[in-house]
């Protein structure tokens, strides 16, 4: 909060009085549009242009995905299935899509936690006022999403090669006895994305705390502090409260991302080996445009990861959004 | 002393993390000054190709063109973007009532869909206005993101409803209001969000290379993809390409991490 | 941030959308494709400028000989590109958007034309003589006995070993031409313990090698109806045991990326590799190399029929679309890469890019001895090999059945039972089809 903001509050405070409560007697000769009514439709006004545009953009499209995900046929010749949930019904008996699955509740399950913590801790270190080089950690940690993912992909394919960066340092330290084919095994595959997933966006959530933090009331932390809070109590019953909002956003976001990754596993792996780190979104992808088209089933996938997102994303809201 | 010791875990574990985070930016460095050969090698050291690598770069590709493209879309996203969620965010928290929580549930939904399906209908939208190969078909579709709207949203809720109550006393227009008090005051937020957005426009890829058919029209990471796509990758040329394609971005983080900065230090004070 | 900065944001805001729209019309006017519009213009979609672009600008020469107005204007489009492009176009029916020309993997060939039959047109029997195409090449872009593409560019197959590193060993290159995989196998075994090289290398989960091994048979992972063949496949189980006897004698090295795999031979690692005839542009890249190279064709299967010394792995093929100017595309094509020896003359020495039109191997041009290949005329050569290859039935599932067999040899090196490995992959492929 700067302190800008902090005046005009103060100024505001001795005027702040609230609108006299209606009097019903005399609502019923109150012009239709009150003062409420009229609050209520400049706040519609607000809404307004981004509500339209994400309908024609997203919602349009997206129901004419599903009118799709009902349908059936290679490249253009597409019919109404026969009945019209095949697609749907087909998921479930194609081993390649529940192993796609699995891979992404597996990077969900682990990385995402991994990330969003660290994220929080990097943000509170650097949020401490002490701390010396702020701009350089905070710049270091942040720029790798600045980064396109080419560079990102090849640099990774790079390091984690047979005679590569890890293995060299691995070996030199004597941790392994041989190379370790980083890629080309299922579980060692799934670790690098991960390890990409980390790389790339544990600075982009940390940037979010960052933000967030300007926003919430230092005065409360050093008031804990005094009160003999070591960092951790502090860190966790104050801080940690007050970026509850926060929190909320990026563990959706993050949610929402991981369901839907596509980069990585296309430039990381290729889905490779054996599919093992194969996005369900990469697995879309391949259906429509890679393979032999089949649009009606990737719209079908497309919906499963859309249930599986909102399913998540309102469990989180009920667990993290009480407005107390 | 021993505050400076209880520091120091706090030090070490920013130090790796650092460096983790670095290392495969020094690397990219790094490549550009070195031949292909000498990459795939994974050579640490700077070489002496840079120069070599830029020609043979510049004499292949119309780097310029893309650059400046890249910047249109990017600039004009980040701009249109932040200002249209941002007022959408803004006009949920403020006038927040249950059937505008529902609208928001709603356009939440839409975040949630992969952009692979709703490509083709988006396609047919623009070629039937004409607008294939056009910037604005490139921008439209990603400038109303719920995401952002939510950030705004989240973000307002920390923004004191009794300034907006005094100044509405104070007969300040609802306009006046979103313009005159809220953005300056909400500049933290506004900077973290136009480095995402420019990020996550500079970097789109799948769109722009649908609806972009032209050459004259190609964005930086169409330049690269089309640079990794011979029988024979000079990967030399492509570190180079990537680091020029990377240098926006970081050069826009590192203006905007400006406005972070002074929000935190006004914060302490 | 101040109020002012915001000031001119908002300014800017406002501007800009109409500054984009004004930009938009400008480009909307252009004109995209030719579509028989008069002009003496044909747009191109193609890949790759030190190869296929490069030999699109020396047709285009040669073509203005003839006709001075032609001009070509060619978008550079990466394949992984161009196949999302051209299903948009076809799934939303925007044909108008299509180039004159494009270039099309040969692999891809057929699933395209069956799903979206829209995108093409017929390639005039008349104009371009398809028997001066090896059979098997021109097989790619066939259906139904109707061409759609001319072909360009060749994915022959070709062995190439390092001689010094042979020499080393006691061999040459003769000891590796014409030998079945066993003696392939025998004398890399020996190469390994005597100079620590192993001969070749290849990105683990590709199954690019065993395509290959199965395509010198003449087999393949479907049926002449299309139907799948991955089950009960001899040639296909022979082609997983010799490839699971080079990785496990240690002759093939797996390593995880495309960018390794290069690098395993450029930085002097591996002493060969197996590969279509376009790997030679990356073998040449390690200029320190240049003399110790040479090429042969590829070990044979032993007791499978049909099994020869040649395949092929990649290549490609131009593609008229349906939305050109159909008589000059056809013209330019039959006139230049179906008919100009002049053409491939010119970018062989330059590119590489050896010829799938039979006549052009006659020229002098590739008879000529290669420096870097210690003066072998290895381009006459690769010719030769082409047109000894088996065809090879891609069918529209071509890339379903190369991914399935893929996840079954991942599964088969990490120990799994073949037979049931395969079984699955069939079962996979056919679970695609359905």
């Amino acid at each position: 909060m700067s302190t800008d903001v902090a005046d005009r509050t103060r100024r505001a405070q001795p005027g702040a009085r609230k609108p006299p409560a209606p009097d019903p007697a005399i609502n019923r000769n109150r012009p239709w549009l009150t003062e409420g009514r009229r609050r209520s439709l400049t706040g519609w006004g607000f809404l307004l242009p981004a509500a339209l545009l994400i309908l024609v953009m997203s919602f349009i499209p997206m129901f004419q995905a599903f009118v799709l995900s009902m349908k059936t046929g290679r490249g253009t010749n597409l019919e109404f299935a026969e009945p019209l949930w095949s697609n749907y019904a087909r998921l479930l008996s194609d081993e390649v899509f529940k192993l796609t699955l699995q891979n992404t509740f597996i990077y969900l399950i682990i990385q995402v936690p991994l990330m969003l913590i660290l994220a929080l801790v990097l943000a509170n270190l650097l949020n401490d006022p002490h701390l010396r080089w702020k701009g350089f950690w905070r710049t270091a940690i942040f720029l790798p999403c600045a980064v396109s993912l080419v560079s990102y992909s090849l640099v990774f394919r790079t390091m984690f090669a047979n005679d590569g960066f890890v293995n060299d340092a691995l070996l030199g330290i004597g941790l392994i006895d041989g190379p370790i084919n980083w890629l080309g095994q299922p579980e060692t595959a799934r670790f690098v994305i991960i390890l990409g997933l980390l790389w790339r966006w544990t600075g982009y959530n940390m940037v979010f705390y960052l933000a967030a933090l300007q926003n919430i009331d230092q005065s409360s932390i050093e008031a804990a502090r005094m009160d003999g809070a070591n960092a951790w109590q502090t860190f966790w019953h104050v801080t940690v409260p007050q970026l509850k909002p926060m929190i909320l956003l990026t563990a959706i976001i993050s949610t929402n991302g991981t369901l839907q990754l596509f980069d990585e596993s296309w430039a990381l792996t290729r889905g490779g080996p054996a599919y093992s780190t194969m996005s369900m979104s990469h697995y879309l992808y391949e259906v429509s445009f890679l393979k032999n088209p089949n649009f009606g089933y990737a719209a079908a996938i497309s919906f499963v990861i859309l249930v599986l997102v909102a399913v998540l994303a309102f469990v989180q809201m009920k667990v993290g959004d009480k407005r107390d | 002393m021993i505050r400076r010791l209880r520091r120091l875990p706090g030090y070490v574990f920013l130090s790796v993390f650092a460096l983790f985070s670095v290392f495969p930016l020094y690397f990219m460095v790094v490549s550009a000054t070195n031949s292909s050969a000498d990459v795939l090698d994974s050579r640490l050291l700077p070489g002496t190709q840079l120069l070599e690598n830029f020609a043979k770069l510049f004499a292949e590709q119309d780097v310029v063109s893309a650059m400046v493209n890249s910047f249109l879309i990017a600039v004009g996203t980040t701009v249109l973007s932040l200002l249209l969620c941002s007022i959408a965010g803004y006009g949920f928290e403020v006038f927040h009532s249950r059937a505008k929580d529902a609208v928001l549930a709603i356009l939440l939904l839409a975040m949630m869909i992969p952009f692979a399906a709703t490509m083709i209908p988006l396609f047919e939208l623009f070629a039937n206005a004409g607008l294939v190969n056009s910037l604005i078909a490139v921008i439209v579709p990603t400038i109303a993101t719920p995401f952002l709207i939510l950030l705004f949203r989240q973000a307002t809720r920390s923004f004191p409803h009794e300034i907006i109550e005094a100044a509405r006393i104070d007969g300040v227009s609802e306009v006046g209001i979103f313009a005159r008090i809220y953005m300056p005051t909400m500049r933290s937020t506004y900077a973290a969000a136009a480095v995402i957005t420019f990020m996550t426009a500079w970097n789109n890829f799948l769109w722009p290379r649908v609806i972009l058919i032209n050459n004259d029209v190609q964005t930086m990471p169409l330049l690269i993809s089309n640079l990794s796509a011979g029988y024979v990758t000079d990967y030399g040329v492509l570190m180079l390409a990537v680091l020029l394609a990377s240098l926006p971005t970081m050069v826009i983080f590192l203006v905007l991490q400006r406005a972070f900065a002074a929000g935190i230090t006004g914060a302490i004070k | 941030m101040n109020r002012n900065t915001m000031r001119r944001f908002v300014a800017v805001g406002v501007a800009l959308p109409l500054a984009l729209s004004l930009g938009a019309c400008s480009s909307a006017g252009g004109d995209s494709a030719g579509g028989g519009d008069g002009d003496e213009t044909l747009t191109v979609w193609a890949w790759d400028p030190a190869f296929n672009i490069f030999a699109l600008e020396e047709a285009e020469k040669i073509y203005q000989q003839d006709h001075p107005d032609f001009k070509l204007e060619i978008v550079e489009t990466a394949w992984d590109d161009l196949q999302p492009k051209l299903t948009t176009l076809a799934q939303s029916r925007e044909y108008g958007e299509l180039p004159d020309i494009f270039l099309m993997q040969n692999n891809a060939f057929q699933k395209n034309v069956l799903n979206y039959p829209d995108l093409f047109s017929e390639v005039s029997g008349d104009a371009v003589d398809f028997s001066e195409f090896p059979t098997s090449v021109a097989a790619y872009s066939t259906v139904d006995d109707v061409n759609y593409g001319v072909p360009f560019d060749s994915g022959t197959a070709i062995t190439a070993l390092r001689t010094d590193v042979l020499e080393q060993a006691g061999y040459t290159i003769d000891d590796f031409t014409d030998i079945t995989w066993s003696q392939f196998i025998t004398q890399g075994e020996d190469v390994l313990a005597k100079t620590g090289q192993p001969l070749l290398s290849g990105q683990a989960g590709s199954s690019d090698m065993i395509m290959m091994i199965l395509q010198s048979a003449g087999a393949s992972l479907f049926d002449e109806d299309g139907n799948p063949t991955i089950v009960d496949n001899d040639a296909l189980l022979a082609a997983i045991d010799v490839y699971t006897q080079l990785v496990e004698s240690g002759i093939f090295v797996e390593v995880n990326s495309w960018d390794e795999y290069i690098g395993t031979f450029v930085n002097g690692s591996v002493a060969g590799t197996i590969n279509g005839t376009w790997i030679v542009g990356s073998i040449t890249g390690a200029e320190d190399q240049a003399g110790l190279w040479a090429v042969t064709n590829l070990p044979k299967l032993e007791g499978v029929d049909g099994a020869t010394n040649y395949s092929a792995n990649g290549g490609s093929s131009w593609a008229i679309s349906s939305n050109a100017d159909v008589d000059l595309a056809t013209d330019f094509l039959a006139a230049t890469f179906a008919g100009s020896t002049e053409l491939y003359d010119t970018i062989l020495p330059t590119s590489g890019a050896v010829a799938n039109w039979i006549p052009a191997g006659d020229s002098d041009v590739y008879a000529e001895p290669n420096a870097f290949f210690g003066g072998q005329a290895i381009f006459a050569d690769v010719v030769k090999f082409g047109a000894e290859v088996p065809s090879n039935n891609t069918g529209a599932y071509y890339y379903e059945g190369r991914d399935a067999v893929s996840a079954a040899i991942t599964q088969i090196m990490g120990g799994a039972d073949p037979d049931e490995a395969l079984a699955e992959a069939q079962a996979n492929v056919e679970f695609a089809m359905e």
